[in-house]
């Protein structure tokens, strides 16, 4: 490992240290710590959507899938994603309407279906969903992190992700900010990294058109000793694949992944409406680059290192040849992008790992325990570590290739919550009942049909989704104003006013002072 | 190659098209409190 690994992995361990000790005396609310107190600008809000974009499951996951199914994984995982952000303006547009929006999801859904229940049924039951995956989006953060740990250190990866933990805890313990500042910063490194990686793949394979004519003939197994590629195989739209799974991959990843519940939250989050709808298109198009150059090295991988040593997945191409075929400065700057992706997503996933398990579960089952904030947030910061130190132990013996596990995840979600958000935010007829059925139908279809290995899961499981969701509706009475008025309405009746008042109270003590402040004043212009 | 990056591109252009509409959208609403400024890009 030459110096230069260490003084970039320094440089960067002590900027999150400072990140986390500064937010950490900022943090003071619970709204703070869980959604920056709705109150984010314009570019915090891209740089941490970006980081939490780019993930390890693309920056490692896509070359991986890239070199192992060819041009097939543009469509199904990075066209599936940015069509997923594609149409995340329209839900960020509604979710922020809100004069006093919610602060997790789980709260967004209570809002909007059961907002005069004491204990919504509703809201743990998302929350449960929430823990399950979010934990699982970690725990392949986690692997992500220990392949590229192992590959920079030489230290073995049993052993590597707990360096994670380190990292986690710097990152996750300020709660929101903390988390902002850091990805602003990730999403920075991750560009830097990935270009000069890039520059160092052309350079070593001799262009574009020499990565194009190998991918175009080689017939070089993914692991050596494997099966044989078909020729041209890499280069067909539907690669390895076949049209039936990819469009499953794409649809899951493009449905599923725009109503995934981190994305919500963090369209609660900007200033306004505009600010959230901004923030996406942005994102988008600051993720161009990123991914043209993961498109670059995952094929351009395929020139230089035609098959993969027999014991390592598809997952290690990213850092192996960065390793092998870039100079040392640029190697450790890519690698430490690796590091950045993983850090930067499971901060994110952790915080609503966390925030689902304390605020949405546990507060909401005791509505009647008194809570400060200075004690919530203390709780919070808890539960963040336990789940942060629980997915490393779960992350020891990793079963399945980080850009698979994350397609299982947004299509479990975008079969359960798909209907309920999108009818919920566009359709004032949706109702509770509607809610509770799609929700249930659609997590239990997609399971069922995963588990009987149906090629479209997400299909089978949002297709019923949709039929159980409208029977709910239609079998049940209209929903009461209170539910959908804040999302449809500028100014909005007394009664839905209080009825978000005493949701924030019951969540939140401190806000029964300072709750009505925002409002007062804010009218049409 | 082609057929994947159109699909690819066809993404990033809904997301412009679809923000763009939506911004004006709010610009036309004229309510101060989800953005509206009187220009389609700042949002206070």
């Amino acid at each position: 490992m030459s110096i230069s690994y260490f003084v970039v992995f320094g440089g960067y361990l002590a900027f999150l240290t400072w990140t986390c000790l500064k937010s950490m005396k900022e943090v003071e609310s619970l709204s703070d710590f869980t959604t920056g107190g709705h109150r984010m600008g314009l570019l915090l809000g891209i740089g941490t959507s970006v980081a939490t974009w780019v993930s390890v499951a693309s920056v490692m996951g896509v070359p991986g899938q890239l070199y192992r199914t060819g041009v097939a994984a543009i469509i199904g995982w990075v066209a599936g994603w940015f069509l997923a952000t594609a149409v995340m303006p329209i839900l960020a547009y509604k979710v922020r309407r809100p004069e006093l929006p919610a602060r997790t999801f789980p709260e967004f859904i209570r809002m909007r279906f059961e907002p005069f229940e004491r204990i919504s049924g509703l809201q743990l039951i998302v929350a449960a969903l929430m823990l399950v995956g979010y934990f699982i989006f970690c725990h392949l953060q986690v692997v992500g992190f220990g392949i590229v740990f192992n590959t920079i250190t030489g230290i073995q990866y049993e052993y590597a992700i707990f360096a994670f933990l380190v990292l986690l805890a710097l990152t996750s313990l300020g709660g929101f900010w903390s988390v902002a500042a850091t990805d602003t910063l990730n999403a920075v490194l991750i560009l830097i990294g990935l270009a000069f990686g890039t520059g160092a793949i052309l350079y070593a394979s001799g262009g574009l058109g020499p990565i194009l004519d190998a991918v175009a003939t080689t017939t070089a197994p993914t692991n050596v000793g494997g099966e044989p590629l078909e020729p041209g195989i890499l280069l067909s739209p539907a690669g390895t694949f076949g049209w039936s799974v990819l469009m499953g991959i794409f649809m899951s990843n493009a449905l599923g992944a725009s109503v995934a519940p981190h994305w919500i939250n963090r369209f609660m989050a900007p200033r306004n409406s505009k600010a959230a709808v901004l923030q996406m298109m942005w994102t988008v198009i600051a993720l161009i680059p990123i991914f043209l150059c993961l498109i670059v090295i995952g094929l351009g991988a395929k020139a230089l290192l035609p098959s993969l040593p027999a014991d390592k997945t598809t997952d290690y191409i990213m850092p192996l040849i960065v390793q092998n075929y870039a100079p040392p400065f640029v190697g450790a700057l890519t690698l430490i992008a690796l590091l950045a992706a993983a850090v930067s997503t499971a901060n994110s996933m952790l915080l609503n790992c966390g925030t689902s398990l304390y605020y949405d579960l546990y507060r909401s089952l005791y509505p009647d325990r008194q809570f400060d904030d200075e004690r919530a947030t203390r709780h919070l910061r808890y539960s963040v570590l336990v789940l942060g130190l629980l997915s490393v132990i779960s992350a020891i013996k990793p079963p399945v290739l980080l850009a698979m596990g994350f397609t299982y995840v947004y299509g479990a979600f975008g079969a359960a919550f798909m209907w309920p958000v999108w009818f919920g935010l566009f359709w004032k007829r949706m109702n509770r009942a509607g809610a509770y059925a799609g929700i249930i139908v659609g997590v239990a279809a997609f399971i069922a049909a995963k588990a009987m290995g149906a090629d479209n899961p997400f299909v089978v499981g949002a297709g019923l989704s949709l039929l159980a969701t409208l029977a709910g509706v239609f079998l049940s009475p209209a929903p009461p104003r209170e539910a959908y008025e804040a999302y449809f309405d500028a100014e909005v009746s007394p009664s839905t006013r209080a009825v978000a008042l005493r949701i924030r109270r019951e969540s939140d003590h401190a806000h029964e002072t300072h709750g009505a402040a925002p409002l007062a004043g804010e009218a049409k212009a | 190659m082609l057929i994947a990056l159109s699909f690819w591109g066809a993404s990033i252009a809904v997301c412009i098209v679809v923000s763009l509409y939506l911004c004006s959208r709010i610009e036309v609403s004229g309510v101060r409190r989800w953005g509206a400024t009187g220009k389609l890009f700042r949002y206070e």
